[in-house]
């Protein structure tokens, strides 16, 4: 691995990504900002490739620069596209900025006391990571280390990421639902809404969307089932199901996809998928582990021990798509429909 | 790729844009082919890239569509 050019293309994918940071700062029109902060999550995603780190990869390009992009056009729906200049006093802007430059200053100032890239001695490399790579086959049959370590030895923290996916989905939900019943302020605006726009539906899009869902949700499942061999698992392959359904919004429009996932539909499966994860752990303390010791549960999955992880981790996994999947379609559908969950994008 | 990156940060309209970072995308999937062939596993980046091509197609389809919703409330609204 050592003659891979990875300096070149780091410097080169440096200057681009500086590149497009900046440009979508500077600019006025908030969609282009937004798309091409979406090139910008493309680019990350290659810099994580290029530095081994594919699961990550995997992360960044479905949740960076795929569904948040949608959800940032969902939300420019319903701001509206220009961004209004700051007029504030010329004191502030340059306080401001000396915050900026200070707190950029003295994160750099950290900088050199950083272990070298790759460095095995440094304390990430020679505390627990050499006992991860060492036995993560013995204990749990799972090639992919990070899929082990993710979902079974740091199975706690992944339990509460999952709830805070959770978290943040209602928070949104309180945050932005208006309660349709009591509001009349937008009532015309949902009154002459039914055919107003079906003379512009594409027949184009639908049919080639109508053909990719299906794959893309069989995609998703196996990257989820199959994130023990692959890069990937219920967070990717959540967040591929919700795009699906996403597509679906999208494609076709909000109220069509309403009627079959219903808010409360998508409130209570986002709830059950940590629901699972929490109640796999549970079943645990039932067979006399530890609380997320999936080793315990032998004598209910099929094989010994280490197979009995190996379960368990895809149990977990399937919560944590669960979870993302529903808490992804909700959040946009609340972003696209401005919190009426009627029609929207 | 550099050319299409003047696109991206020239472009004089948000459809420029639009497109540029489309192509951006896609050349990024065989840029990540290729480094899976680099790093000799193939397999593992074959997924990365099918995902990636996917969501990139979601985005652009987004923001076209919402283009398309504006210029149908416009066409709604002079009319009347």
């Amino acid at each position: 691995m050592a003659e891979l050019p990875i300096w070149q293309f780091d410097s080169l994918f440096l200057i681009v990504v500086l590149l497009f940071g900046i440009t979508s700062l500077a600019m006025q029109n908030l969609m282009s900002a937004a798309i091409v902060f979406g090139a910008y999550s493309f680019l990350m995603c290659l810099i994580w490739t290029a530095m081994g780190a594919v699961d990550v990869a995997f992360t960044e390009a479905a949740v960076g620069a795929g569904v948040s992009t949608v959800f940032i056009v969902a939300t420019i729906h319903n701001c509206g596209v220009t961004a209004k200049p700051m007029n504030s006093r010329i004191g502030f802007k340059l306080f401001a900025g000396a915050i900026a430059v200070g707190t950029g200053a003295f994160l750099l100032s950290a900088l050199p006391d950083f272990p070298a890239w790759g460095d095995p001695q440094s304390p990430v490399n020679s505390t627990v990571a050499p006992y991860y790579i060492e036995n993560t086959i013995r204990d749990a049959h799972v090639p992919n280390i990070v899929t082990t370590v993710l979902a079974d030895y740091r199975g706690f923290d992944t339990l509460l990421e999952t709830a805070v996916v959770f978290i943040a989905c209602i928070a949104i939900y309180s945050i932005l639902r208006v309660d349709s019943a009591k509001s009349t302020v937008d009532e015309p605006d949902v009154v002459t809404s039914p055919p107003a726009y079906d003379p512009t539906d594409s027949l184009i899009i639908r049919q080639a969307s109508r053909i990719m869902v299906p794959f893309m949700q069989i995609f998703a499942l196996y990257v989820i089932a199959h994130g023990h061999y692959s890069p990937g698992g219920g967070f990717q392959g959540g967040v591929i199901l919700g795009a699906s359904v996403i597509l679906l919004c999208i494609s076709f429009d909000l109220k069509f996809v309403l009627r079959q996932w219903t808010e409360k539909r998508i409130m209570i499966l986002t709830a059950l998928g940590v629901l699972i994860y929490a109640s796999v752990g549970v079943a645990c303390l039932f067979m006399d582990g530890n609380y997320l010791d999936y080793g315990v549960l032998d004598s209910i999955l099929p094989g010994d021990k280490s197979y009995a992880r190996y379960y368990g981790i895809l149990l977990v996994e399937i919560g944590v798509g669960v979870t993302v999947m529903f808490s992804m379609i909700g959040i946009y559908m609340i972003l696209a429909s401005n919190g009426r969950f009627r029609q929207g994008l | 790729m550099l050319l299409v990156l003047v696109r991206v940060i020239k472009g004089p309209t948000v459809i420029d844009r639009l497109v540029a970072v489309n192509v951006i995308g896609t050349k990024s999937i065989v840029l990540l082919l290729f480094s899976g062939i680099i790093f000799g596993q193939l397999d593992m980046f074959v997924d990365i890239a099918l995902g990636y091509g996917l969501l990139n197609f979601i985005v652009s389809i987004a923001a076209s569509r919402y283009y398309q919703h504006r210029r149908s409330l416009k066409q709604k609204g002079q009319p009347s």
